[in-house]
């Protein structure tokens, strides 16, 4: 090897001799960032010549051309290559700007490898940390996400503080399966479960038996991860990006790079948020007048102004929020570091609910020698969400259920410091004020690469990447519902409930993998990979439920009655994963790839699932034939194929017992799932094709791309006679298609000195069908046909909403014609998007940079159960407005409950909107304004500051059910939405 | 040089990390239901037996809320599932629904138990004698004959499964009458397993079996349900038959009885036909004829109702266009115990077995109900109709709330609007439930 350095240095020191020799002219200077920072290592290159330099490592850089005037092109990944005239010798320093998305920049294509953008022959979509957290703060990673990238449906599922998104790649792409995609953090595989807190014991929203339910309003774990810490964000769409990962990338695959420590001085900066949070809509009081009041029970004669708004009690709040963050990072030669630290505090809506986290990450990189390196990250996450008892509950004890039923001539003011019963089943102040939701957070992900150089010539490079990861949490959740409570107070009464849930959760993966590099003479390269790989996942969760508190205890111990549910999940999966890409002179390139999946999951856990990979992408561009001074300076036609899986549920194999008590004796009795030992993964094949090209010297890219993706072998958790004492099990029991087209658009509008306008759009939709279901069809998700529920019928929309109708407002011919079937259900609407839009604008001044998102999404229907229920209690705030009975003759209010369980069209809303999801305005202070910085950086910003859609409720955005099922679009009594308003302050020392 | 041989160490540990097997895991959160089917110990099998008793008590309240608000005995007017006032009592059910699925397979759920025991006891390696073999298969057999029988009565002229045993190959569906004589022989099986098992059971039976837990006393239980059984087949000879087997005594509790009993701690779960008094949510409601039929003095109404308070204040429930002003209040806490069958039930159905035979017993046992509670000698007519029609109404007050209303009308022939009162004039008599889509499966 040393040989080898030795003549390369040899070369190298040959060919720039002669520029030394024949030196006339020198050029020196400076390249730096639009924000001063300078540009390391830049290409410096006479344009037309093998003539070039580099700069160092402060930006400066000195090159001697021949002839004067003479064109200097300077290049860097991540920034847009410049051109500059230079007539005569001298000092010129040249500015670069970071570009949105540079075709120079880097996607992931294999399990070791990258490939550039230009190259690739997928849509993959990224985002910069700037896109990610540089207009506005966030409160975690899931909201940063929104808008930012096309092909995806995100949803927040209550405005809870902590979070908790449904996120859903390419459309439905499983029934029972987990829909969400899989995350991986610097080659960790991140956890993103959602635990429920075991509230059903109270909330009863499950009916009897399980304790836990997916109502619980959980946040999901992805949550944890700071997003100031990302340097990018890659998403893998769908199979045909993500074969490489095999049977857990059937819902997508999230890279997400952290931060490392650039070369230069070290840099240290230190920003300040201060947000202001509050209700992006709040519903108000219905008109009530004195014969309302009297026909609900209510007192004669009651003074109608002192009503009393119990929502605006509860939820019209200013909430002030800090976010400090202070970041170190640097590099010297063979070492670099990133530190970064972030502290978040952001009270909810409602009283005695809020989020606060903080996050520690450390970065190492360390070269050892000219084969050897190791790179080390660290992350340790301490959060605290509490999050308030919301949601579906069938006692009327969360704080929205019992809302709708409270009537505001009550008075629900403590007396004596005792608070009323209230009539509505539980009294909304009380449960604000003394109960208790909270999820508390540990976790440390780290990971560690190293890669080992075996073989270094100019045609033949040989590496070995090993990758370890590690993620470990902790779950900690309480819930504390004490005896005062005025439903808990009877003797009879359970008496006061403590619930402390904990899961640990480990996950860890091991990788090797070969990588070979061949570079031929005749323009062929070759990069090859081979390798394998362990992933051992476990996760134990023990939630424990006391009941009958002592007096005003709200220890476990300090109960009469304790009863506790255990649940481990693991799984090991092994395999390996190869792939070859071929490329001829960056002309064309073309992949063939396998990956090979085991896994204790599957019916057979010695069986191997394969995942196969190949595409092909055409830079025309490249080739002689195409002049260069069409209107086109890039075009890439491309076509890609993968598969891809998803696992079954853990226990889908298993008939298991159930455990049972019964006066001081232990027994146990069968559980309702029929275990079935053959079920396979699903698996999803995609074709993406697309074409890439730039216009007006590259200032204008535009990307479309088209797919078709499959997925067969569909997991169904089908119902079985239950006289057999079964009621379901899982089958591979059908195929689901998804179509999809999806437009991206890049513009640098105006660039000039003072001025730049750069803007970028996008625009997605997706169709889904399910093509072939060998159960009958059924139905899923939400409540019951008359609550609207979603029908999974062969050669119809994976998310159509069915529900009931009223015989009577219809011909008999339109009844054969809507329900041809006779079953009583018709098509109410369908949760999916017609498309999805999003308009990004950046706008830069002189020192001010403006930037704002904007987010449309037309179509899809959501499940509205809270006008329903507040209908069903006479409170709804339009209930006395007129509008929807056609005859005109009912209040809205009237008709709605007149209707209600029978003419489900009612409860089925288009969740259209439109909403700024980001704006920020800010002001860099010219360089030196304050001593010893570097550069001060002011902003205001906000999220969600306008909102418009017709929905009639909170949000169009509500999940009652969470982020894991087909029904992520029902809507009941939610924590309500909230927009933030935040001041920045950032130093750079 | 030292260089090569670190990298092929490397390379070597790596191409040993390729050779990586999985091996199965086993289900670390549960035991599998395979697992009981061969060579199940005897500690195994006790555990099936126990879990059978309290897999009895699952979801038994939807069982009997159903029934009771089918005959209007009490309404749910909490307004949580507006289905109890909506389809529950307008029609037509939902074969697919809650109401007709969840206490269904409740019901099978304890067949399936049984089967799982009788299996695990035949394939056993705990060498148990026939006489303890014997022992299992009696309580499994009268207690799948029980879950049988009232999953009939649910499902009526609809019919049901008597054969269950393989849920891969799963028997005809049968009507009513062919039904009831299946449970009838099972019943009768049960009884000679009893007859020839051992003078304890190998297993624990919770204190609700109290007087019941020993094969000849469990011999018992067997023929009060074949009486009942007996009693819907319209076979007044087999009824006093088999009541003289049973646990029948004219002059003793009328409580007695085996039954589910309930608790807080751990899996065990609890009475939620318990509804706390007076608290909103908790508004599951008598109806006002109950109360207004009622002959004065009757200690029944003023045992099983509560009139409604809130703060205090009686109050009239209000909910879907039905009111109602008592509170049912059969049960006294979450751990009350729910009975099977009790000595109340065995003695008007003796009564109703001797009209056509001895009338004068009739009137007899029906004094004892009505002494018990309070109101005195019967002085009616003793002509046939009026005996049942005496009877009947005992039963109504006697045995309200515990799923007899409905059942009885029907068989009596009385399902329609003179007994069933319809509060609404969308309200319709449903005489059973369907069959669940899924039996189509």
């Amino acid at each position: 090897m040393k040989q080898n350095n030795l003549t390369n240095r040899i070369f190298l020191f040959l060919l720039l001799l002669p520029c030394f020799v024949f030196a006339q002219n020198t050029i020196t200077g400076k390249v730096s960032t639009d924000n001063g920072d300078p540009v390391s290592f830049a290409n410096v290159i006479e344009k037309g010549t093998t003539n070039g330099t580099t700069t160092d490592i402060d930006g400066t850089y000195s090159i001697d051309v021949t002839n004067l005037p003479a064109v200097l092109e300077y290049s860097s990944l991540g920034f847009t290559t410049v051109e500059q005239s230079v007539s005569s010798a001298g000092v010129v320093n040249v500015s670069m700007a970071e570009s949105a998305q540079s075709l120079e920049e880097v996607v992931i294509t294999g399990l070791a490898t990258s490939t550039k953008r230009s190259n690739a022959a997928n849509a993959v979509a990224s985002i910069t940390a700037n896109e990610l957290t540089g207009v506005t703060t966030q409160s975690g990673l899931d909201g940063a996400l929104y808008g930012k990238f096309n092909g995806a449906e995100i949803k927040a599922n209550s405005g809870s503080p902590g979070g908790g998104i449904s996120m859903r790649l390419r459309g439905v792409t499983s029934i029972f399966g987990d829909q969400q995609p899989l995350f991986i953090v610097d080659g960790v595989y991140v956890d993103n479960s959602s635990i429920g807190f075991g509230n059903n014991i109270v909330s009863q929203a499950a009916g009897g038996g399980n304790p836990s339910s997916n109502q619980d309003d959980a946040s999901n774990r992805i949550a944890d991860i700071d997003p100031e810490d990302i340097e990018s964000v890659e998403i893998l769409k769908g199979a045909s990006a993500a074969a490489q990962y095999g049977s857990r990338a059937a819902g997508g695959v999230v890279i997400i790079t952290t931060k490392r420590g650039k070369k230069g001085d070290a840099k240290v900066s230190f920003s300040q948020t201060v947000g202001v949070r509050s209700p992006t809509k709040l519903l108000g009081l219905r008109d009530w007048d004195q014969s309302e009041i009297e026909g609900l029970g209510g007192p004669s004669n009651f003074n109608l102004d002192n009503l009393r708004d119990y929502e605006a009690e509860l939820f019209d709040h200013q909430r002030i929020s800090y976010t400090t963050r202070f970041t170190t990072s640097g590099a010297a030669e063979k070492t670099d570091y990133f530190f970064g630290v972030t502290h978040k505090n952001e009270p909810g809506l409602v009283d005695n609910t809020g989020y606060v986290k903080s996050s520690v990450r450390l970065n190492i990189g360390q070269k050892f020698n000219d084969w050897l390196d190791l790179y080390v990250t660290s992350n340790y996450i301490n959060s605290k969400a509490d999050r308030g008892f919301f949601n579906n509950g069938n006692a009327n004890r969360t704080v929205g259920y019992a809302l709708a039923f409270t009537y505001p001539w009550e008075n629900l003011s403590p007396v004596d410091g005792v608070f009323p019963q209230g009539g509505a089943g539980s009294n909304v102040l009380e449960t604000v004020a003394i109960t208790t939701n909270r999820e508390e957070i540990n976790r440390f992900i780290g990971s560690a690469t190293s890669n080992v150089k075996l073989i270094n010539t100019d045609h033949n490079r040989l590496k070995l990447v090993l990758q370890g990861g590690f993620d470990q949490y902790t779950l900690r959740s309480t819930s504390i519902f004490p005896r005062a409570l005025s439903y808990f107070r009877d003797p009879t009464s359970l008496g006061g409930v403590a619930i402390s849930g904990s899961t640990v959760n480990t996950n860890f993966n091991l990788s090797a993998f070969l990588v070979h590099n061949l570079d031929l003479d005749n323009g062929l390269s070759f990069t090859t990979q081979f390798g394998n790989f362990l992933q051992d996942f476990r996760r134990n969760t023990v939630i424990t439920i006391a009941s009958g508190l002592n007096g005003s205890q709200t220890n476990l111990g300090q109960s009469t009655n304790v009863s506790t549910q255990q649940t481990i999940i693991p799984q090991k999966d092994t395999g390996f994963f190869g792939q070859t890409e071929i490329n001829f002179e960056d002309k064309i390139i073309g992949t063939v790839g396998i990956r090979g999946d085991k896994s204790t999951n599957n019916g057979d856990s010695s069986e191997t699932y394969y995942y196969p990979k190949a595409n092909l992408a055409i830079n025309i561009h490249k080739f002689d034939f195409f002049g260069e001074d069409g209107v086109f300076n890039s075009l890439k036609p491309r076509v890609a194929y993968g598969e891809a899986g998803r696992f079954s549920n853990f226990n889908d194999r298993f008939s298991l017992m159930n455990a049972q008590f019964i006066d001081g004796s232990s027994g146990v009795s069968p559980q309702n799932l029929r275990g079935n030992p053959n079920i396979g993964p699903e698996r999803q094949k995609e074709l993406e094709y697309g074409l890439d090209f730039g216009l007006l010297n590259n200032r204008i890219t535009v990307e479309v791309s088209s797919y078709v993706k499959t997925i067969e072998d569909l997991l169904i958790e089908t119902n079985v006679p239950a006289s057999s004492g079964f009621t379901s099990t899982t089958k591979n029991a059908g195929e689901l298609e998804n179509k999809g087209y999806e437009v991206g658009i890049n513009a640098a509008i105006v660039d000039n000195d003072n001025f730049t306008w750069t803007a970028n759009a996008k625009w997605w939709t997706n169709d889904s069908e399910i093509t072939r279901l060998d159960v009958p069809s059924f139905t899923e998700g939400g409540f019951a046909a008359s609550l609207g529920t979603f029908l999974i019928e062969e050669g119809s929309s994976a998310t159509q909403i069915v529900g009931n109708f009223i015989a009577a407002d219809f011909t008999a011919a339109e009844i054969a014609a809507m329900d041809p079937d006779g079953d009583g259900l018709i098509v109410l609407g369908n949760a999916e998007a017609d498309f999805q839009t999003t308009l990004f604008n950046q706008f830069s001044y002189k020192n001010f940079d403006l930037s704002f998102l904007w987010h449309w999404k037309e179509g899809g229907d959501a499940i509205n159960l809270t006008t329903l229920l507040t209908d069903l209690a006479g409170t709804t705030f339009d209930y006395d407005d007129t509008g929807v009975d056609p005859t005109g003759q009912l209040s809205n209010g009237d008709y709605r409950a007149s209707r209600a369980f029978a003419d489900t069209a009612l409860v089925v809303e288009d969740a259209s909107y439109v909403r700024l999801r980001e704006i920020g305005l800010y002001y860099t202070f010219p360089d030196g304004w304050i001593k010893f910085t570097d550069k001060v950086r002011i902003g205001i910003s906000g999220r969600n500051l306008i909102n418009i859609f017709d929905y009639n409720s909170y949000d169009p955005e509500s999940s009652n059910f969470g982020n894991n099922v087909l029904a992520n679009n029902v809507e009941v009594t939610p924590y309500p939405a909230s927009k933030f308003v935040n001041f920045h302050l950032n130093v750079n020392f | 040089m030292k260089n090569i041989i670190y990298k092929v160490f490397l390379f070597c540990t790596v191409i040993a990390f390729t050779g990586c097997e999985l091996q199965e895991i086993d289900n670390p959160n549960a035991p599998s239901v395979e697992s009981f089917a061969e060579g199940a110990s005897q500690a195994d099998v006790q555990l099936l037996a126990t879990g059978l008793e309290a897999v009895m008590r699952n979801d038994l309240a939807f069982h009997y809320d159903t029934e009771s608000i089918l005959a209007r005995e009490y309404y749910d007017l909490t307004g949580v599932d507006p289905r109890y006032t909506g389809e529950l009592l307008k029609g037509p059910l939902d074969n697919n629904g809650f109401l007709t699925t969840r206490s269904f397979a409740a019901w099978y759920k304890i067949v399936k138990s049984a089967n799982i025991l009788i299996t695990a006891v035949e394939n056993s390696q705990a060498g148990f004698d026939d006489a303890t073999k014997n022992s299992y298969y009696g309580y499994a057999k009268t207690l799948q004959a029980y879950a049988l029988l009232m999953v009939a009565n649910r499902q009526f002229d609809n019919g049901i499964r008597l054969d269950v045993s393989d849920p891969d190959n799963l028997g005809p569906i049968v009507g009513y009458p062919e039904a009831l004589t299946g449970i009838q022989a099972l019943l009768a099986e049960g009884l000679t397993n009893l007859n020839n098992a051992s003078d304890a059971f190998d297993f624990s039976i919770s204190s609700g079996f109290a007087g019941f837990d020993t094969p000849a006393t469990f011999a018992q239980f067997n023929r009060a349900v074949a009486a009942r059984t007996a009693l819907y087949q319209g076979n007044n000879t087999q009824v006093l038959q088999f009541l003289g087997n049973s646990f029948l005594d004219l002059s003793g509790d009328l409580n007695n009885g085996p039954a589910h009993v309930f608790g807080l701690t751990g899996n065990d779960i609890s009475n939620v036909q318990f509804h706390v008094p007076n608290q909103s949510g908790q508004e599951f409601m008598i109806h006002d004829s109950w109360i207004a039929d009622a002959e004065a003095g009757d200690s029944r109404v003023a045992e099983k109702s509560n009139l409604f308070l809130v703060e205090g204040v009686p109050t009239t429930v209000t909910f879907d266009g039905l009111t109602a002003d008592y509170q049912i209040a059969l049960y006294d806490s979450n751990t009350d115990p729910v009975y099977l069958i009790r000595n109340e039930e065995l003695i008007l159905m003796y009564a109703e077995a001797q009209i056509d035979i001895n009338p004068a017993l009739t009137v007899g046992a029906i004094d004892v109900i009505r002494n018990a509670a309070g109101i005195g000698s019967y002085t009616g007519p003793t002509d046939s109709t009026s005996l049942i029609e005496e009877i009947l109404r005992q039963r109504r007050y006697s045995l309200l709330a515990e799923g007899h209303r409905w059942v009885d009308l029907r068989r009596l022939g009385r399902l329609n609007a003179t007994y069933v009162p319809l509060d609404r004039s969308s309200d319709n008599i449903i005489n059973a439930f369907p069959t669940p889509f899924n039996e189509g499966l």
